[in-house]
């Protein structure tokens, strides 16, 4: 299927927000987090570092990709801005609050905001739910409108992301890999948050409905005037989308750059080894620079 | 797909006897405690269709009984006055469902001749009756006592599970404690530690919140693992990404997926459950007579010379077979088709 | 060593635990020994008293317990109620006959389920492994107490076998040899039935390790290299099954020791069950607390057992 000959690289194209001067939307500081976990048989214990002091900024409205290797860490700090995890030290700064300082009650609100779809989808939906009960699930939690309103609102989402109105009633199982993934997005979007934060969401899919959904977040983006933050190991598929990009290596980031400079001419000695692992990417910049 | 139709009519047929204990006022021609000492240890009564003389008669009769002259101790059939056996006949008051006074009954003979399917026991009470009357201890105290193991390891098991911590650590501990003592040994323990002669009801009553209240550990660990797995599911992430909070995640996500699980446990402990209550009225330390538990029916076993001479009084616990044969298939379907949704 | 050292101390403390629990739990029922003394007019209140007293019947739990944890220690495990004497003799030899009959049933129950789980492994899906499965089945529906009822009526009727006790009349006259023999023939029956009772359960898990060892790809490999069917079987499944087959023996001494306390009642072999029995019907609170407490050292023992037997053959517990 040919590419959208609108939807030219954005890589040094794209949005141009003059990008100091769009505001701050996350910033991330000197984030560290470490897991305890046990040896199988003996029950012995033994620490893993996941982050250690790391920095991130995000920029409000702009699609920031993280990349790295597997096992840096990304998926830790992408939890921690959602809130899954709790980090043991550093701050969160999401639209001017420390989310770390906040209680119970006042981070309740926050999870409207920042939502985070996952790698695997399948394993992200509860399988004896319906495609409509999984939308409206945060909807139910925060209280938003009533039963009517909630199925009303699942419909809109669903119609948001693609999905035919027809598969409201069908369970995960019943649906293809690029529907789940839909299914996903569109839970997310229910609490309209600011923040998406996508966890690896395309690895698990075929090219086309790669194609497909970076489609459909690129329009979701505008329409909605989300901000993205897309965890990924695949640098060639960042190379398509991305604004800026962030590196992260050995639990740290070490470079974090707009899009057009990281691949044109990298800072760090790991971004450039990681650039040359992929002799091709060089050749693509080329060409759609021209 | 035959195996599913072959699991539908076991299930039809296991519906189909519990129904039979329910009613059993209805469907037992006498009371459990009918004594009747003319005709002890009488054998099963035949149900004939042919008469001496060869004529059929649609209506099935039954004959009288006498001593057999060749073995002085047996009954034996009189083929002589014909007893025709009647459908929906009065008999002895009893109630039904333990409301209502009733005394219809389901069968039974007008006339002087007993109508044993069963054979009676020494004191002459049809085996029959109390089986069904029996199986109304029986069978209700497995089904409740295992209802309140697996209900007590469902609690203690998602909290175990789900918390973590030191009261998974101290649960597990304790149940450790229930596990190391054979389950038999176990449960002669408990009931020694109650007071030996009490009134019946309690007695059943005890006995049920023995045998359940000793039993929790096994699903509890069961349950306990499958919580430990939904719990790190993606899903229930996802809900608490939208900032919910631990009950409703237990509730909403978690807990379904142990209900499989729970439910073939319980299919799997009622036959187990039934069989203690069994062996404990057996030994004598169950419910006492003249209450009809199986086990009090085949505790006149105990002697040899009803073990060798009186062979329908083993029918109590070969009816066993077949029940708990039905109970496992059933537990084998549950399984089959209550496993946790996955791909 | 570590692994052998903490296994035994998380045993103790759970012998120590289960002491705990079932002495609390005995103590805890209204009424005592005495109880049935009371209705005998001819014994005052205050002899009951007395001897209430003298057998510490009076004082507190914890106080009650610490006597009886030092009569533990001095290898009396309390005293019997019922016969006036230390409780610890009295154990000690039946709970030799019931060690004798779970051990013969054991070893029979294996002896015969191994070969039996193994072939049915092998032939799986074959007429023969759904005879076998149908048998296991029907079997295991069986009630234990109904398999030894029905041995019972075998032994009464054709008169093969004693049908009961350990010993028959005149056994004294007979040489070392003749005894053995005499034990032997009325071990038999009840061995048996134990074995019966507990040998569906075993064929069942051994011919599902069995299988899960045959179809795991390093025997696939194997296999695929030519090596002869018995071969692979004996000496590569096997041994890959081992592991779960270790633990299922831990956790065949419990079930066998329960089934081994019916059967000895049912088929009036000498052991712990029947005593058992005795000393509930009797509150002999002591012997109850005695028994309870031994069972649960069997039990925790067999498991130990297990647990080492593990650690020797199992080199992934070895490696910390």
């Amino acid at each position: 299927m040919p590419l959208d000959s609108e939807k030219t690289l954005k890589v040094g194209s794209g949005k141009q927000f003059g990008a100091e001067q769009a505001e701050e939307l996350v910033r991330i500081e000197h984030l560290s987090k470490e897991y305890v976990q046990r040896r199988p048989l003996t029950g012995a214990e033994f620490t893993v570092r996941a982050l250690e002091d790391a920095n991130l900024t995000i920029r409000r409205g702009i699609t920031l990709a993280l990349v790295g290797e597997s096992g840096a860490g990304k998926s830790t700090l992408g939890r921690c801005l959602a809130l899954l995890e709790e980090p043991d030290s550093g701050e969160i700064w999401f639209d001017g609050k420390n989310l770390l300082k906040l209680s119970r009650r006042e981070l309740f609100p926050m999870h409207r905001q920042i939502q985070l779809v996952f790698q695997d989808p399948t394993s992200a939906l509860n399988p004896g739910m319906t495609a409509e009960e999984i939308i409206t699930e945060p909807l139910a939690i925060h209280r938003e409108g009533t039963k009517a309103q909630r199925r009303e609102r699942a419909r809109e989402l669903m119609e948001q992301v693609d999905l035919p109105a027809r598969l409201e009633h069908k369970r995960p199982l019943e649906l293809s890999g690029g529907q789940r993934q839909r299914l996903a997005i569109a839970r997310a979007l229910a609490l309209k948050p600011k923040l998406l934060v996508l966890d690896e969401a395309l690895s698990s899919l075929d090219l086309l409905n790669q194609e497909l959904i970076l489609k459909l977040l690129a329009d979701l983006q505008r329409i909605h005037s989300l901000t993205y933050l897309h965890i990924s190991h695949d640098l060639r598929l960042v190379s398509q989308f991305a604004d800026e990009v962030a590196v992260m290596h050995d639990r740290r980031i070490v470079e974090q750059q707009p899009a057009s400079e990281l691949f044109m001419q990298p800072h760090d000695r790991y971004t450039q080894e990681l650039l040359a692992a992929m002799p091709s990417l060089e050749s693509i910049c080329a060409e759609r620079l021209a | 797909m035959t195996k599913r139709r072959k699991y539908r009519g076991v299930l039809i047929l296991l519906a189909a006897f519990h129904c039979l204990i329910l009613f059993a006022g209805f469907f037992a021609p006498y009371d459990f405690a009918t004594q009747n000492r003319d005709v002890p240890f009488a054998p099963p009564t035949g149900l004939h269709f042919v008469d001496a003389q060869g004529n059929f008669h649609a209506r099935p009769f039954i004959y009288g009984l006498k001593s057999n002259p060749g073995h002085p101790m047996t009954l034996v059939a009189e083929q002589g006055e014909k007893y025709p056996l009647r459908f929906f006949v009065q008999g002895s008051r009893y109630k039904l469902a333990g409301l209502f006074n009733v005394n219809l009954h389901f069968f039974g003979v007008e006339g002087p001749a007993p109508v044993f399917l069963m054979g009676s026991d020494g004191y002459g009470r049809d085996q029959f009756s109390r089986f069904l009357y029996g199986g109304q201890i029986s069978l209700l105290a497995g089904l409740l006592a295992a209802f309140l193991s697996v209900s007590l390891g469902i609690v203690l098991g998602a909290v175990s599970g789900f918390y973590g911590g030191w009261i998974d650590a101290a649960l597990m501990r304790g149940g450790e404690l229930f596990l190391a003592l054979p389950w038999l040994y176990l449960l002669f323990a408990v009931r020694a530690s109650m007071p030996l002669h009490i009134a019946a009801g309690q007695v059943f009553l005890l006995l049920i919140a023995v045998i359940g209240l000793i039993g929790w550990a096994r699903p509890a660990r069961l349950i306990r693992g499958v919580v430990l797995s939904a719990k790190e599911r993606n899903f229930v992430l996802a809900a608490k990404g939208f900032g919910a909070s631990d009950g409703y995640v237990l509730c909403r996500h978690v807990m379904p997926q142990t209900y499989g699980v729970a439910l073939t446990q319980m299919t799997l402990l009622i036959p187990q459950y039934v069989l203690a209550e069994v062996t404990l009225s057996f030994l004598g330390v169950g419910v006492g007579e003249p209450m009809p538990s199986w086990g009090t029916l085949l505790a006149a076993l105990q002697q040899y010379y009803v073990l060798s001479s009186y062979w329908w009084m083993f029918l109590p616990a070969l009816i066993l077979v077949p029940l708990f044969l039905a109970y496992y298939a059933v537990a084998d379907a549950f399984q089959e088709r209550l496993k946790p949704a996955t791909l | 060593m570590r692994y052998i050292t903490q296994r035994f101390f998380h045993a103790v403390l759970l012998l120590i635990a289960v002491s705990f629990f079932s002495f609390a739990l005995l103590q805890l029922a209204p009424g005592d020994f005495f109880d049935a003394m009371r209705l005998n007019p001819q014994i005052s209140r205050q002899t009951i008293g007395t001897l209430r007293s003298e057998y510490g019947l009076d004082k507190p739990l914890p106080i009650r317990y610490e006597r009886w944890l030092r009569s533990v220690l001095k290898g009396e495990l309390g005293l019997s109620l019922a016969s006036n004497s230390p409780v610890a003799p009295l154990l000690r030899e039946r709970a030799r006959n019931t060690l004798l009959l779970s051990g013969a049933a054991t070893v029979l129950a294996w002896l015969l389920a191994l070969p039996i789980g193994i072939w049915a492994a092998v032939k799986r899906g074959g007429w023969a492994d759904r005879a076998c499965g149908l048998a296991t089945s029907t079997i295991l529906a069986v009630p234990d107490l109904l398999l030894f009822l029905a041995l019972l009526l075998l032994a009464v009727r054709t008169g093969w076998f004693p049908t009961g006790g350990m010993a028959s009349a005149g056994v004294d006259d007979l040489d070392r040899w003749g005894r053995l023999k005499d034990v032997a023939f009325h071990l038999a029956l009840p061995a048996m039935g134990l074995a019966l009772a507990t040998m569906p359960a075993l064929i069942r898990h051994i011919r599902s390790s069995m299988i899960e060892a045959l179809e795991s790809p390093f025997l696939r490999a194997a296999r695929g290299h030519g090596i002869p069917r018995t071969r692979l079987v004996l000496r590569y499944a096997f041994p890959a099954a081992s592991n779960p087959l270790i633990s299922l023996f831990g956790f065949s001494v419990a079930t066998m020791l329960s089934a081994s306390a019916l059967a000895e009642i049912v088929l009036s072999w000498p052991g712990l069950g029947p005593l058992l029995v005795e000393s509930i019907l009797s509150r002999d609170v002591f012997v109850v607390v005695g028994i309870v407490m031994l069972s649960s050292v069997f039990l925790v023992a067999g498991n130990l057992i297990a647990d080492l037997l593990l650690f020797a053959s199992d080199p992934r517990i070895r490696t910390e």
